[in-house]
């Protein structure tokens, strides 16, 4: 890894907050769909993100049926 | 109107496929992807005068999203991201952007007939955000994309000051 840079221009800065939400999202998208395809269960992928099951079952559960993950009940 | 309404209703539908692909909002670089894909026209004209086809843009848009992740030394291609399956259902929320966009279009326009170039305007207008950036990445000159725009909405009548 280079040092760490941290950026001076503000429109880089703001650009970078951009980009690491839209990061962020692929990889909860993704990360979720591994757990549940692993066998976690609601209540442990919210607990690791740090949200509430709600919260996660919500955002998450349409695309998990329509990906064919066999879940486990809430 | 209803002919603008007819091809805002489809540019936003491709916009929104466009979204779908990198799992975000709609935003104002999906609805230039749409633009410039809707071979053709004379908005993908411009666009095109320039050196942006859709995939020209496609290229910048993933290089601005690599440098400005690079900005503060993260880097995307480090990870491994497992494929995500999309919600087929879902609807892709319009972001701000394109929302800055549609009224910028509409100022352009004057009190005119709106015109699918008037949308372009109104996207290529922003001096901020991920677009100019990533047209800055393509070696894009806004002030000349902006002449190019605008002569193709001259050329048409209904365009120079007056009110319908």
């Amino acid at each position: 890894m280079p040092d760490a840079v941290v950026t001076r221009d503000p429109a880089d800065a703001l650009a970078a907050v951009v980009a690491l939400r839209r990061l962020a999202d692929q990889l909860e998208d993704a990360a979720v769909e591994q757990a549940m395809r692993a066998g976690w269960g609601w209540p442990k992928v919210a607990e690791a993100l740090g949200v509430t099951r709600q919260a996660v079952h919500k955002k998450h559960f349409r695309r998990l049926v329509a990906a064919g993950v066999a879940l486990r009940r809430r | 109107m209803a002919g603008f309404d007819k091809y805002l209703k489809g540019a936003l539908a491709r916009a929104g496929e466009e979204a779908r692909l990198d799992g975000s909002t709609v935003e104002a670089q999906h609805l230039l992807l749409a633009i410039a894909a809707d071979a053709g026209t004379p908005a993908a004209g411009a666009l095109e005068s320039v050196g942006l086809d859709r995939a020209a843009i496609r290229a910048a848009l993933d290089r601005e999203f690599a440098d400005s992740l690079g900005a503060v030394g993260v880097s995307a291609s480090a990870f491994d991201v497992p494929p995500v399956t999309p919600d087929p259902k879902r609807q892709a929320r319009l972001g701000a952007s394109v929302q800055l966009a549609l009224d910028r279009a509409v100022k352009a326009a004057r009190g005119a007939e709106l015109q699918p170039a008037h949308l372009l305007v109104g996207i290529v207008q922003a001096d901020a955000g991920t677009v100019p950036r990533a047209l800055a990445i393509a070696g894009v000159e806004r002030a000349e994309l902006m002449t190019l725009i605008q002569q193709t909405v001259t050329g048409q009548p209904n365009a120079e000051g007056e009110t319908t």
